[in-house]
């Protein structure tokens, strides 16, 4: 598999505190690549030590295959960020903050600034200065200003701040055509679980500078394995759980809970069918059968808190390298 | 958990645009950017012309008012002697200023404005972000001297009524002279501006060394040959009109050689500066 961003063991300290704890990370190419973590996780530290603008204190990183620091520029070349807020020169019109940019990439870079302010749908209001712009529309020209490095990789941080649930729909929708359409890799660093889990095909989770785990997003909100697991109405709890616990070839685990009774299976959802059958041969009135979605949200909040529970070595160790997927 | 495969196949990128061009290419590139963003600052620009051109118009009008209204006493506002007094005011007084102003925004710029993280992750190098400022700033600095300079050759020549006019080697040695010294304190400021990354602290360092700190220290005459070191002493014996009681027309004494050095030490020392700061920072 081609990795957009490889990293191992990255590390970076500012004075005694660890902002970056030897993270390990593998980004594929021609992904959506969420990077999530709550406020002071370490996910703006990580991108700017992706992009140069800070030095790691350890560790390796390799963007679009090119060493990095070694060879930054080679590296960067393909590659448009937005690190934090996307800011330009207020005084200068949003043409020509792209032409400065355009300027600085290089000769050629000047013929896409009309491509990518059409692309971003600004090219009405790029003469105007950026004073002028709404936050919405400094997203849009910040996305254009990446585009002029026609990106093999965007790095996107926190995209959707500021955006109105409009702008965050086109922004979604602006993002799976950049990865589905025209095959770029866009690593988005977000707190927003919902703007991820919609957007992305896969996933690190970050806490404290620890990738906590990573893999697609499927994986991650079913908890680190295929867990299919349904919520069953019936008439008569006891007989119900006495009859699932016999079907073990069926059935791997039933418990109580608040909204009736939760089953894991062993196989896929498919056994569902012979589950009610199972049932209602015992004698079981089933009123509800719904396979339980798992969202990334419950996942992010179960490996996140852990952490709060645990003494910080103890959680580092253990649920960073047991539960790290290693792609 | 398995590894993650991509959702979509990874289509064809578009081929790259060739970003590296000739270096001569992207150097004149960079040079027209920073030039416009200077250009476009009006609040800075408006100051550094009124700094550099106002004293002169005062000066003029103020002069050709009093010759006016008393020619007995007061000479004609032109000639020779005018064009020096205005030639001082240019080049050691208030066009520094306006240098000043102009090579700290070209310093700060992108830093305040937020800008500069951006430029640095388009993979050119820092110093190459660094070196462009200073032409582009040397560029607007002379842009204003010049017409403050085109204005006090212009004063000279139409009020010099009987007076001897400057002559051609004057008037191209002033010229020179005005664009060396406020050139040199503009470059000065870019690398002092980029070391502190503060527009305000540039500012008032450049401004208090070089309107209150240098006159004093050379003032001191205890402090003797050491006084070679500072800069506007240095500049000053590059002029061509008498500017002040020592060699050259300065206060302190000391051969044409010696004032070269000092002024180059001067760049570079705060052109280093300026780049190991651009190239080393956090951004």
């Amino acid at each position: 598999m081609e990795l957009a961003i490889e990293t191992h063991g990255l590390t970076k300290r500012f004075g005694a505190r660890t902002a970056l704890d030897g993270i390990d990370l593998r980004v594929p190419r021609g992904s959506a690549f969420g990077f999530l973590g709550p406020n002071g996780a370490g996910k703006t530290t990580i991108i700017r030590t992706l992009l140069g603008l800070t030095a790691a204190n350890a560790g390796t990183m390799e963007v679009l295959g090119y060493p990095v620091p070694r060879e930054r520029a080679q590296a960067l070349r393909r590659v448009g960020a937005i690190v934090e807020e996307p800011r330009f020169h207020p005084n200068l019109t949003g043409r020509e903050n792209l032409r400065l940019v355009a300027a600085v990439r290089g000769p050629e870079t000047r013929a896409l600034i009309e491509p990518a302010l059409t692309r971003v749908g600004l090219a009405d209001r790029a003469g105007n200065k950026v004073k002028s712009y709404s936050m919405g529309m400094r997203q849009r020209l910040g996305v254009a200003r990446c585009l002029l490095a026609d990106p093999q990789l965007l790095i996107l941080d926190e995209p959707t701040n500021g955006l109105d649930p409009g702008g965050i729909q086109e922004f979604r929708e602006m993002i799976r055509a950049m990865v589905e359409q025209e095959g770029r890799t866009v690593f988005i660093s977000s707190h927003l679980l919902d703007e991820v889990e919609k957007t992305c095909d896969a996933a690190a989770i970050v806490d404290r500078g620890k990738v906590i785990v990573q893999g697609s997003i499927a994986e991650l909100a079913q908890g680190g394995g295929v867990r299919n697991e349904l919520i069953l109405g019936v008439d008569d709890v006891e007989l119900a759980l006495a009859t699932l616990g016999r079907a073990s070839e069926l059935v791997r685990d039933a418990r109580r809970a608040d909204d009736g009774l939760r089953v894991e299976l062993v196989g896929d959802p498919r056994t569902v069918a012979e589950i009610n059958a199972t049932l209602v041969r015992a004698g079981v009135g089933v009123t509800r059968l719904e396979p339980v979605r798992h969202s990334l949200e419950q996942r992010f909040l179960e490996v996140t808190s852990r952490l709060d529970t645990e003494p910080a070595n103890e959680a580092s160790a253990g649920v960073a390298e047991g539960e790290q997927v290693r792609a | 958990m398995s590894a993650v495969a991509p959702t979509a196949p990874t289509a064809s990128v578009p081929s790259p645009p060739d970003q590296s061009g000739s270096s001569l290419t992207v150097a004149a590139q960079m040079f027209g950017a920073d030039f416009l963003k200077l250009r476009r600052k009006r609040g800075i620009m408006i100051w550094a012309l009124v700094l550099a051109v106002a004293p002169i118009l005062i000066f003029f009008l103020v002069s050709a008012i009093q010759h006016a209204s008393n020619p007995g006493k007061y000479g004609p506002a032109g000639g020779v002697k005018n064009f020096s007094d205005g030639l001082r005011v240019v080049t050691l007084f208030f066009g520094p200023l306006a240098a000043i102003l102009i090579g700290v925004e070209a310093g700060t710029g992108d830093a305040s404005a937020g800008v500069f993280r951006d430029l640095v992750v388009t993979g050119r190098s820092r110093l190459a972000l660094f070196a462009s400022r200073v032409p582009a700033a040397l560029a607007v600095c002379w842009i204003v001297i010049i017409a403050a300079y085109v204005l006090l050759l212009a004063g000279s020549l139409v009020f010099a009524s009987n007076l001897p006019t400057p002559g051609g080697a004057l008037i191209l040695n002033s010229l020179g002279f005005a664009l060396l010294g406020t050139g040199v304190l503009c470059v000065i400021a870019v690398g002092l501006a980029s070391l502190t990354t503060s527009k305000p602290a540039a500012i008032i360092v450049m401004i208090a060394w070089q309107v209150v700190a240098s006159p004093l220290l050379a003032g001191i005459s205890s402090l003797g040959s050491s006084r070679r070191a500072i800069l506007s002493q240095a500049i000053a014996h590059f002029s061509p009109v008498h500017v002040g009681e020592g060699g050259h027309g300065a206060s302190v004494t000391m051969g044409e050689g010696t004032a070269l050095l000092v002024v180059v030490v001067w760049v570079a020392v705060f052109l280093a500066l300026g780049a190991w700061r651009t190239r080393t920072m956090d951004t």
